[in-house]
């Protein structure tokens, strides 16, 4: 595929965005095979594939849709079943979505279907997945999981068991919304399917444009730009200068000034390696030519280790640049009176102070995204996240235990409707969009989700994206923007498209989401952990100056490390599967 | 010491004793202020505006006073069904589990007892081997506690450790002479235990009630293993809830108003849970403390 290389138009309509490529019209091809000679799924009734497909209904009006807008529309909803059916799905725990029976949009979902929801709840977090395979093993199993993340490999390892539903003739029959996903975005079944093709989960779709270049972001201070009369830096000289400045100006004050923090949550490598090299982040992994290769290893990882340690040394980056934790981070960035950060590391400015949207010259609008930096070798990237933002697998599971898996395949598809999107994650007191209402890409916009974000305000109303959705990148950029109180969208959107997007890589670097045979998880698992908290430690101590890159025994000594804990094979498992994902 | 027979004046210390005096209270001190600041520090900072907590102006009092974190956390239902499970699982947990104990270690204590040996090993095999999660899920599941609380009760109904402080308790404190006593004048071994050997172990029974309430409150582990319905969830998952909820990897978020949102959520609400969820201990702890050093040393003394 080629990546498309223009920075206006925004036709993201391939999950591999930006690259719009030759499957365009692939896509829409063999969509409705696989219908009546398909077997039924193991533990489904014999007559769950019998009904007729699922037809849509016809569009509501009162929407205002932009011209060319690929995405979810607003239709007419007809009641799925007449008698009332019963299903039981383990979900997370929530504070925001708060009694899953009692929440609004349960209740909406149980008006327009007629299906009745049985829910259990499970604490959320990394144990979350210790209750759910206590639940597995003592066959204690719901008819479906929502939101429970699981890995690809263990949707295809469950799968595989036929404790998971393959979805396949389901999808082809009661799904047309998902189909025409797959006709808007022609990856999407390649990304869904497991490496012997069965699809285990209903996926999310979620194209979030700003997302994708999330790892490379970095802030500067622009009106600490202004006072030491400098322009944004556009290599790593120019930038290593701004931060002397900063910091000789000292417009902290006191010697409080920080000319660049960074976090521990926010790797510094994601940025400034890509000045030397194409860095993902974490696990590092990139192609070269079909072939996979850890970044830590290469000497260019070391040049880039050489100019951190030399910013380090000159005291501009925060002496806690990797362990300070967020409420440190948040500290540096709210510090009262006046701001000691010149800059810093971050997804978007909450990760470093915190955002005022309703005060116009609120501190964080002192702020902006800066473009990735030219190193000495003229390497210049923004590691720009084609494959893994946009249709997330194992948001809905149905399990063997479902007698009707269409029945839970056409709910399923129904929240794939735009009207109920907007009530899944904005609640119900959303707003269609007046002819004329600018959204956040600056064409006519949608809907409007309120106000704010106050957790007070949808706690109990929305399924806090647990749900299935499809956000298109469209819709996501068709939410107005109140022009007289504008949040951080609009200006995240468009430092996104201006300051990342032209230098992203090409596409076939990039690491795809792979799936993993069960004994290749376990050792993946094993030393992709330790690989990663050896790079990171060693990271640390290159930077903060333990060890020196600029030693050969040093650098001898860490790539031993490396080698002893277990690149190659780590690096054949990735290949192997690398190549089950390229089939 | 030093003072004389005949010496009238007051006591006096020596210029060591002074020093060493001098040196324990400040070393006691610091020991205080360890301990006593963090708690202070929680209640300022859940009395003051979240934002003063977050730019880091709070570091003793309360700065920007404000009640908000508290009525946004009565505003969650779920945190008040919370603390009323919680409190729920260990007054219940604890009384439940007191009498466990106290009917499991009193034969133990007694001499005649046939076969104390193996029972005591028994006891003491599952202090080193569980059943291990899977086959005590399983366990659970069968006999029908699952998603009940039940499940958090019965499972955590006796803890060994706890029987063979108060056996020993009872060694000590009941000698064989006054059973033979009571014997002599007629008392059964039930009117005994109920005439004689529990009014003599307030201090023990408060020391078990206290261990076995504390572990209750805390836990949340079981709950997260055995419940699904979040009317049974217990303070703690709920509060855990909250401080995780916030801690995602934030690359991995796929939406930053959902970020902004859990930020805020957790800021508003950590310092005033933590409160909340320290008072109960607080509260009790001065009126099993008197009792508490006497059972718990006792007890474990020549175990």
């Amino acid at each position: 595929m080629q990546p498309e290389t223009t920075t206006g138009g925004m036709r993201r309509r391939s999950f591999v965005a930006g690259a719009l490529g030759v499957s365009a019209a692939a896509g829409s091809g063999g969509l409705l095979t696989g219908c009546g000679s398909a077997d039924t799924a193991a533990g489904a009734d014999a007559d769950s594939l019998a009904a007729p497909p699922a037809v849509l209904g016809p569009k509501k009006s009162g929407v205002n849709y932009p011209p060319g807008y690929v995405g979810p529309v607003a239709r007419e909803l007809r009641p799925i079943v007449n008698e009332p059916v019963k299903f039981t799905i383990v979900v997370p725990q929530s504070l925001t979505v708060g009694d899953w029976n009692r929440n609004a949009f349960t209740q909406w979902m149980q008006q327009q279907t007629g299906i009745q929801i049985e829910w259990r709840q499970v604490a959320g977090g990394d144990d979350t997945m210790t209750k759910v395979n206590a639940m597995m093993a003592a066959g204690d199993i719901p008819d479906a999981f929502l939101g429970v993340t699981f890995t690809r490999s263990q949707l295809y390892l469950y799968g595989a068991q036929n404790l998971f539903v393959d979805l396949t003739p389901y999808l082809d029959k009661y799904a047309p919304n998902l189909q025409q996903v797959e006709k808007d975005y022609p990856d999407a079944r390649r990304l869904m399917r497991s490496p012997d093709k069965g699809i285990y989960s209903f996926p999310d779709i979620n194209d979030c444009y700003h997302c994708r270049a999330s790892n490379g972001r970095s802030y500067l201070n622009t009106e600490w730009l202004r006072k030491v009369g400098l322009d944004v830096p556009s290599t790593t000289e120019e930038f290593r200068e701004v931060l002397k400045a900063f910091k000789q100006a000292d417009l902290g004050g006191k010697g409080r000034t920080i000319p660049f923090a960074g976090y521990k949550d926010a790797p510094l490598d994601t940025y400034f390696m890509n000045a030397f090299l194409y860095n993902p982040g974490d696990p590092w992994l990139v192609l070269n030519d079909g072939k996979v290769e850890a970044n830590y290893v290469k000497d260019e990882w070391r040049e880039g280790l050489k100019y951190l340690r030399g910013l380090y040394a000159d005291g501009l980056l925060n002496k806690d640049a990797f362990t300070a934790d967020q409420d440190q981070m948040n500290r540096y960035g709210n510090n009262p009176d006046r701001p000691i950060i010149g800059g810093a590391r971050g997804y978007y400015w909450g990760s470093f102070l915190e955002i005022d949207e309703a005060d116009t010259k609120a501190r964080w609008r002192q702020y902006t995204s800066i473009p990735p930096l030219q190193g000495p070798n003229n390497v210049r990237y923004a590691a720009w996240n084609y494959l893994k933002v946009g249709l997330e697998v194992s948001t809905l599971v149905i399990t063997r235990k479902c007698k009707r898996p269409d029945l839970l395949v056409r709910w399923a598809d129904v929240q794939y409707d735009l009207e109920a999107i907007l009530r899944s994650y904005g609640g119900p007191d959303f707003k269609w969009a007046a002819k004329g209402d600018k959204g956040i890409n600056g064409k006519q916009a949608i809907y409007s989700l309120g106000e704010t974000w106050a957790s007070d305000t949808t706690k109990g109303k929305t399924w806090d994206q647990y749900g299935v959705m499809y956000r298109s990148g469209d819709f996501r950029l068709a939410e107005r923007v109140n022009p007289r109180k504008p949040t951080f969208e609009s200006p995240l959107y468009e430092q996104t498209r201006d300051d990342y997007f032209p230098y992203k890589q090409p596409v076939d670097l990039e690491f795809p989401p792979v799936t993993l045979e069960a004994d290749q998880a376990a050792q993946d698992a094993e030393i992709g952990l330790n690989l990663k908290g050896e790079v990171n430690l060693s990271m640390a101590k290159f930077v903060t100056g333990k060890l020196d890159p600029a030693d050969d025994g040093h650098w001898r000594d860490y790539l031993g490390r490396i080698a002893k804990i277990g690149l190659k094979p780590y690096l054949e498992i990735q290949q192997a599967a690398y190549e089950a994902f390229q089939g | 010491m030093t003072t004389t027979m005949q010496a009238p004046a007051p006591v006096r210390e020596t210029r060591a004793d002074r020093i060493v005096m001098i040196c324990n209270y400040a070393a006691l001190g610091l020991f205080t202020l360890a301990v006593l600041y963090p708690l202070v520090y929680v209640f300022s900072a859940s009395l003051s505006d979240p934002k003063n907590v977050a730019s880091g102006k709070v570091w003793l009092w309360p700065v920007g006073f404000s009640l908000d974190a508290f009525k946004a956390v009565f505003d969650y239902g779920s945190i008040v069904s919370g603390f009323s499970n919680s409190l729920i699982y260990a007054i219940g947990g604890a009384l439940l589990a007191t009498v466990l104990t106290l009917f499991a270690a009193y034969p133990l204590s007694r001499q005649g007892l046939p076969g104390k040996g193996l029972i005591m090993a028994l006891f003491v095999f599952t202090m080193m081997f569980s059943g291990g999660l899977i086959p005590t899920y399983l366990v659970v599941d069968r006999v029908g506690l699952l998603n009940t609380r039940w499940a958090i009760i019965l499972p955590a109904a006796l803890a060994v450790w706890n029987v063979i402080i108060t056996r020993t308790y009872f060694q000590v404190t009941i000698p064989e002479e006054l059973l033979e006593a009571a014997r002599v004048d007629g008392c059964s071994d039930f009117g005994f235990f109920w005439r004689v050997v529990l009014p003599l172990s307030k201090p023990i029974v408060a020391v078990n009630m206290l261990f076995y309430a504390v572990a209750q409150w805390n836990s949340w582990f079981s709950a997260l293993i055995y419940l699904t319905n979040e009317h049974l969830f217990p303070l703690q998952l709920v509060l855990r809830q909250i401080l995780i909820q916030h801690n995602v990897d934030p690359s991995q978020i796929r939406d930053t108003s959902e970020l902004i949102r859990l930020k805020e959520l957790q800021e508003q609400l950590k310092f005033s849970l933590i409160v909340i969820a320290t008072i109960p201990p607080l509260l009790i702890y001065p009126f099993v403390q008197k009792h508490f050093v006497k059972g718990a040393m006792i007890g474990s003394l020549k175990g």
